[in-house]
């Protein structure tokens, strides 16, 4: 339950494969570790266009991490930020619940969950695949930069619909949605348009 | 003199009969611009906006006596009147915040989109309402059915409504409705000069080709990618239709494409010809063609789109081309004839895919020299 409640807020410790404790030491050992591994994997395989969207985002998770974590202003920074944003939406959503007027607890989550993924996806794994540690490791250059910008954007706004989904309604209200009656729906513009 | 505004003494009386037929007007037509428009601040639905129904730049928004007698109309306004709907619109108009819209509506409106072909505007209805992903599964997976049960027409339908859900997540600044964008696609599809005639896209063996030409008209691979298990002539008779459904207006295209390789057929004629006379040498040869026969090889991609783009670079004619006719863009090639670059028409004599589409099924056109 708390798990899925924290769906969207990317987890950089997840990452790596480590918990919020992980020493810096433990942080570049792992990030050397995973992008090795990663680097020595798209090595061997054909890179298909899907493949290669898949590796370059992979690639850029691992360097935000390693960006984020290894320094403790920017690591305590982010998993508070983190931490303050899955705190607002639950006291919306209990708020929402609560049949509470929730406009600006709405507005105020809406403009920090925006700020939360520009600066910690974005922002974060470009920043990250500039670094010099990161470079040296995952040979990250310029034609990645370019090809992934899209990608990243798109992870972005992925990560957004995820939170999104579990939020309460406010730009519409709550539809009661009858599934079988969507299908007959489906069924029958698919009639209609076969003759 | 110029001291504070003075508050606006609200005498205007807005008729909810209006309000309601403008409502369930646009949820009819699947008019989600209109329909967000009812509820912005300046909308002439609510009583503390000075814009009025009866200016007659609203007109649009009020529907004729034909509109209000179609089964659409009337099923919106059923809907708009309900107790609990209308009490709903009437509280959001009055207030001064961001509505809320009422998704009973904001359904209907989406699904009367799809009826219409509407497909970026229920794209979005859908989104709204959070259940645009399981839609569009759910097209897909009833199109599927289609197919396996043999009824293609049904089955492109429904690939061809579920790709027009789709939603591009990767859109700056923000998500949008996937759009069919076959005339920048086309761009990207020639963006490279083959260096040999059998590298172009025409010229490629029938599986490759009908891999790229579904995810070229489908405007994503991971969707054409939902057909790569099913057999060659399943996938050919899937391509035949679409094409069709993607471009009412192929045959006229066909007709002009069987004409250009009447064009080509008369340069390859001359080709041969002028090499036959030259010996091995081919230099100059284009123009050497050009002087003694006369006739300029622009004038191919002229007939391929039925008109000429004054000063048109290949690229042009390409995109238009690719705008008015999708497929069009299947079964051409670029080509470098003398000093000027054209598309030219290129199909495969060996493949079926030609005569799938209703192409002339005569023979290849040969590279030029």
């Amino acid at each position: 339950m708390a798990q899925d409640e924290e769906n969207g807020y990317v987890d950089y410790f997840e990452v790596l494969g480590l918990d919020e404790t992980a020493k810096p030491g433990e942080v570049r050992k792992s990030y050397r570790t995973k992008m090795k591994e990663l680097v020595a994997e798209i090595a061997a395989v054909e890179i298909t266009e899907e493949r290669r969207s898949r590796y370059l985002l992979e690639m850029a998770k691992l360097n935000a991490a390693l960006f984020l974590l290894r320094e403790t202003d920017l690591r305590d920074a982010y998993w508070s930020d983190r931490k303050q944003l899955i705190a607002l939406e639950r006291q919306w959503r209990d708020a929402a619940n609560a049949g509470q007027d929730t406009n600006e607890l709405r507005k105020s989550f809406d403009s920090q969950v925006r700020g939360f993924l520009s600066r910690y996806v974005e922002d974060a794994m470009l920043a990250g695949g500039r670094d010099k540690e990161c470079v040296e490791v995952s040979y990250w250059d310029a034609a990645h930069e370019r090809h992934a910008s899209g990608i990243l954007r798109q992870y972005r706004q992925e990560l957004y619909r995820q939170i999104l989904e579990r939020l309460p309604y406010a730009d519409v209200t709550k539809p009661n949605i009858d599934w079988d009656e969507r299908r007959r729906f489906v069924t029958g513009v698919l009639a209609q348009g076969a003759h | 003199m110029f001291g504070k505004k003075k508050a606006a003494v609200n005498t205007k009386v807005v008729n909810p009969d209006t309000v309601a037929a403008a409502l369930a007007k646009a949820v009819a037509e699947g008019d989600f611009v209109n329909f967000r428009l009812l509820f912005l601040p300046f909308s002439p639905a609510r009583e503390d906006s000075s814009e009025r129904f009866d200016d007659p730049k609203y007109a649009y928004l009020l529907p004729n006596a034909e509109g209000e007698s179609s089964r659409e109309f009337t099923e919106a306004m059923r809907i708009v009147r309900d107790t609990a709907v209308w009490a709903h619109i009437q509280r959001e108009l009055s207030e001064r915040r961001p509505a809320q819209l009422p998704s009973e509506l904001v359904m209907l409106l989406a699904d009367n989109a799809v009826r219409l072909g509407k497909y970026t505007i229920a794209a979005q209805a859908y989104e709204l309402l959070r259940i645009r992903r399981r839609v569009q599964e759910e097209f897909f997976a009833q199109a599927d059915q289609a197919l396996d049960d043999g009824k293609i027409a049904k089955g492109v339908r429904g690939y061809l409504i579920a790709t027009g859900l789709e939603y591009n997540y990767a859109a700056f600044p923000e998500p949008l409705p996937l759009v069919p964008n076959w005339q920048t696609k086309a761009l990207l599809l020639h963006g490279e000069y083959p260096r040999s005639p059998e590298e172009c896209l025409p010229l490629q063996p029938t599986d490759v080709f009908l891999r790229n030409a579904l995810a070229f008209l489908l405007l994503n691979p991971a969707t054409a990618a939902r057909l790569d298990a099913r057999p060659t002539e399943a996938k050919l008779a899937f391509l035949a239709e679409l094409v069709k459904q993607c471009d009412p207006e192929w045959r006229a295209f066909v007709d002009r494409y069987r004409d250009a390789c009447k064009l080509m057929r008369d340069f390859e004629a001359r080709i041969q010809h002028a090499i036959a006379a030259r010996g091995e040498s081919r230099v100059s040869l284009a123009r050497e063609i050009e002087e003694m026969l006369g006739q300029d090889p622009r004038e191919i991609p002229t007939t391929l789109l039925g008109r000429t783009i004054e000063n048109g670079e290949w690229w042009q004619y390409l995109k238009e081309l690719a705008f008015e006719h999708p497929a069009a863009a299947l079964f051409v090639s670029r080509q470098i004839i003398g000093d000027v670059e054209i598309i030219v028409p290129r199909y495969r004599s060996d493949s079926p895919v030609a005569p799938a589409v209703g192409l002339l099924p005569a023979n290849p056109v040969a590279a030029p020299a």
